[in-house]
């Protein structure tokens, strides 16, 4: 059976942690802190576009130079996806989130309150101590949504459920040259992380089977914010290529290490901090060649293909280095963007399809 | 991993040199110069077919300060540390250490200006960055990439500084800078204000700007003193002061400049300010303008409108825009841009000047929400007496461009003024449509007219 089709409903989600008590939140991409969140009893459901979404609502309040996640978030709210849930959050991820953050709260002001969470570039002390005094901020509006402030007992429950996920999405990507999965089921598993609870999360990823995995071919790692139709992992498998590893903000980005700190604050920032090197993150262009040369060779990846947002400028300021310095190590770059629908473009499958070829 | 490219055009120059080339001839050459611009200019009068009056006298003299700045830039690596700068970043702290500041924004500026900025993009593009980068960000790596530019020479930077108070688009820029030159590069990141500055916010900010101390004094080669850094933080808060009056003396009607002279005129403030020539040069321009507003004389001949910019000028537009809305009897008096630099003055306080420095840099127009800029647009159109506001919708600048839409229905709406989303860029004239704005901007008229 399809992975997709074992998943629960978003929808039914909504109303199963309901009686758990807690509230929803709609959390735009792609860094905060699920476990704060589950203290305060607050579940996250993200929103990645979605794909399905006109971007007419959203054109109405962004120029046409606008990314998709953003201008399609919106329609997505001003169309009433959003009426179910209790908050908004959106993380200061970049310049056109900053824009939809600040928008909404001050021109389109929705129902439900909108919370933000500003992340620093870097990784210095300086940098950990304001992210903690940011997350204590942040508990405080989610202490006003749910009306709940945790204690020791709470904190410790969010942290053993959550910290648990992370661990199974770290082993899914372990276990993925084991997982008889085919591409797109593996990231279906993989992103239903942005809906599940953590207890149904770490259930589906450990029911995974093992065997022998149906793609061959060229292996591919994938680099940019969201990968999406899930047609695309289906049409690099008809062109004799699979995804082998990933660079996704919806992906391996977010395989945060444990953190051992005993403030709750504290350590939350620590693992957010210690994300994969992201360019969202100011990571330095250096790091990322270091990262992405080390995985492709360790998964066996022989191109890299860099599968961007229309207009996504975090992600397109560090490609002519990267590609120079991964070609240098011998491993191919191709870039391509797409805008986000229900199909692939021709033009941009075809772009991918030479490229294989180039490879086998 | 760094110099991807030779970059053999960024070149060490001998402290002999600096002295002859820059000190004794650039300097005495540059004086001459400037001389003649100020006799032409004090020549010239109202011409018949010119719907603009004269140019102000003084922009002799800051064409002689922007030209012996570039031209020092040319010397001084070997000579001077050299930095390159954003150009909201603290610069007060880089200057107590003598370092020599280059802005790359202000160069890209430049060659957009002098209509360079298309084909230093497309260098870039060749090099595959993408044209949906921002056009500074472009027109600066080409530079950098074929070693072009209008200035001259650019010296190679020891130190990077970046502050993302206007954008995060800098960093990103910036750590292609890093790589390239692999220098250290300190970032000063300001989190963006979506309501007032909390107490979190300003001591981040401030511990970045201590912190920061200890890695400019090792490339600067020498200590730093709280003494010089309280110097220049004054002067800094003099000319920013200053500056801001220059840009209110446009209230009056008819105004003595227009935004696009303050646009020009903004180069001292945001290249050298915290030098004390960047005041004198202001209290001369304050006191032309003065003198203008004695005589009645204003920017253009007939103003008849009066009306905002909103975001970043057109840069290789400016000229031929100044000209044709003056023809139209419309005089862009304000602009949210210029401000930017000055109305921050009143937090500058050199007795704290970390406290007081990390309040500035945090408040940016640019790092705060989309209804703060509503509401100053909202104030400078009842201060400045306004028929109406041109929002430049800059496809290259997301951070000022996103919330247009909502904050010119605003205008609209709540003020029933007309306000007009132009589409462009600010430095890319490949996204600039001369025709469909032409209509856009006769239609913009034709309706301050119909409220008149
Ligand atoms: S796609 Fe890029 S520009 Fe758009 S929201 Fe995501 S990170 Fe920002
Ligand atoms: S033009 Fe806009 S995007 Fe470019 S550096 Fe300036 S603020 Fe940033």
């Amino acid at each position: 059976m399809p992975i997709a089709d074992r998943l629960t409903a978003r929808k039914a989600i909504i109303e199963r942690v309901r009686g758990l008590g807690r509230k929803v939140v709609a959390v735009l991409p792609f860094h905060y802190p699920r476990a704060l969140l589950r203290a305060y009893r607050l579940h996250p459901i993200e929103v990645w576009g979605p794909p399905n979404v006109p971007r007419d609502k959203g054109s109405q309040h962004f120029q046409a130079y606008t990314c998709d996640i953003v201008l399609k978030a919106t329609s997505f709210l001003l169309r009433g996806g959003m009426d179910p849930v209790d908050a908004i959050l959106v993380p200061h991820t970049c310049d056109a989130l900053q824009g939809m953050a600040s928008v909404t709260a001050d021109f389109l002001k929705p129902r439900q309150p909108v919370l933000t969470l500003y992340l620093p570039r870097g990784c210095r002390d300086s940098d950990r101590a304001f992210l903690i005094a940011e997350l204590r901020r942040l508990a405080g509006c989610c202490a006003e949504i749910s009306g709940h402030k945790p204690n020791e007992a709470d904190w410790a429950e969010a942290f053993a459920a959550e910290e648990a996920a992370d661990r199974a999405l770290a082993s899914l990507y372990q276990r993925r040259p084991r997982l008889a999965l085919s591409d797109r089921d593996f990231y279906t598993a993989v992103r239903s992380r942005e809906f599940l609870t953590a207890e149904d999360f770490g259930e589906l990823a450990a029911s995974l089977p093992e065997g022998d995995p149906p793609a061959d071919g060229v292996g591919l790692m994938l680099s940019g914010i969201v990968a999406e139709p899930l047609e695309l992992f289906d049409r690099i498998n008809e062109m004799g290529a699979h995804v082998v590893a990933d660079d996704l903000a919806c992906g391996y980005r977010r395989v945060y290490p444990p953190a051992a700190e005993s403030d709750p604050f504290a350590r939350i920032a620590a693992q957010l901090l210690a994300c994969p090197p992201d360019p969202t993150r100011g990571s330095p262009i250096e790091q990322r060649v270091a990262a992405l040369r080390s995985r492709m060779r360790e998964s066996g990846a022989q191109g890299l293909l860099i599968y961007d947002v229309k207009f996504c400028e975090p992600e397109l300021f560090d490609i002519p280095l990267l590609r120079k310095h991964l070609a240098a190590a011998g491993l191919p770059v191709l870039h391509v963007e797409f805008e986000m629908g229900m199909t692939v473009s021709r033009q941009v499958l075809t772009r991918i399809e030479a490229f294989v070829e180039t490879l086998q | 991993m760094t110099e991807t490219t030779p970059l053999s055009h960024y070149v060490r120059s001998s402290r002999l040199d600096y002295q002859l080339r820059y000190e004794l001839l650039g300097k005495a050459l540059l004086r001459v110069q400037r001389w003649r611009d100020q006799r032409k200019l004090a020549g010239l009068r109202p011409r018949e077919d010119s719907v603009l009056n004269p140019p102000l006298r003084c922009v002799a003299y800051m064409k002689e300060m922007m030209s012996r700045h570039y031209l020092e830039g040319r010397y001084a690596n070997g000579v001077r540390k050299v930095a390159w700068v954003t150009s909201g970043a603290p610069a007060e702290l880089l200057k107590a250490l003598d370092f020599f500041l280059i802005y790359p924004e202000n160069h890209a500026a430049l060659c957009g200006v002098r209509r360079k900025a298309e084909s230093l993009c497309e260098e870039a593009e060749h090099d595959g960055y993408s044209r949906d980068i921002c056009s500074y960000g472009r027109t600066d790596i080409g530079a950098m990439l074929s070693g072009k530019t209008p200035a001259g020479r650019l010296p190679r930077p020891d130190l990077l500084l970046c502050c993302t108070n206007i954008c995060q688009t800098v960093l990103y820029w910036y750590r292609v800078l890093a790589a390239h030159f692999g220098c250290p590069l300190i970032l000063i990141d300001t989190p963006f204000l979506y309501h007032e500055a909390e107490a979190h916010q300003v001591a981040y900010v401030q511990r970045q700007l201590e912190e920061m101390v200890s890695v400019a004094e090792q490339v600067a080669g020498r200590s730093f003193s709280e003494r010089s850094f309280m110097q220049v933080v004054d002067h800094s808060r003099r000319a920013s002061e200053l500056w801001l009056e220059v840009l209110n003396r446009s209230r009056h009607r008819p105004a003595p400049m227009t935004a696009f002279d303050g646009f020009i005129h903004m180069g001292p403030i945001v290249d050298m300010r915290g030098d004390p020539e960047t005041t004198d040069y202001y209290e001369r321009m304050l006191d032309e303008l003065d003198e203008r507003i004695r005589n009645g004389v204003g920017a253009i001949k007939e103003e008849r409108y009066r009306v905002l910019w909103d975001n970043l000028p057109i840069w290789y537009k400016i000229g031929d825009f100044s000209k044709w809305l003056g023809g139209h009897g419309v005089n862009v008096v304000a602009s949210t841009y210029t401000y930017a630099w000055g109305e921050l003055s009143p937090m500058i306080d050199p007795s704290k000047p970390f406290e007081s420095m990390a309040r500035v840099y945090l408040h940016p127009i640019l790092n705060r929400s989309t209804g703060h800029k509503l509401s100053s647009m909202q104030r400078m159109v009842d201060e400045f007496h306004l028929d109406g506001v041109i929002l430049h919708s800059d496809r290259s600048c997301k951070p000022y461009s996103l919330g247009q839409i909502d904050q010119r229905d605003h205008l609209v709406q709540e003020m029933g003024i007309p306000a007009l989303l132009l589409e462009a860029d600010h430095n890319d004239p490949r996204a600039y449509a001369e025709e469909q704005s032409t209509q856009r901007l006769e239609a913009f008229i034709e309706m301050m007219e119909a409220r008149a």
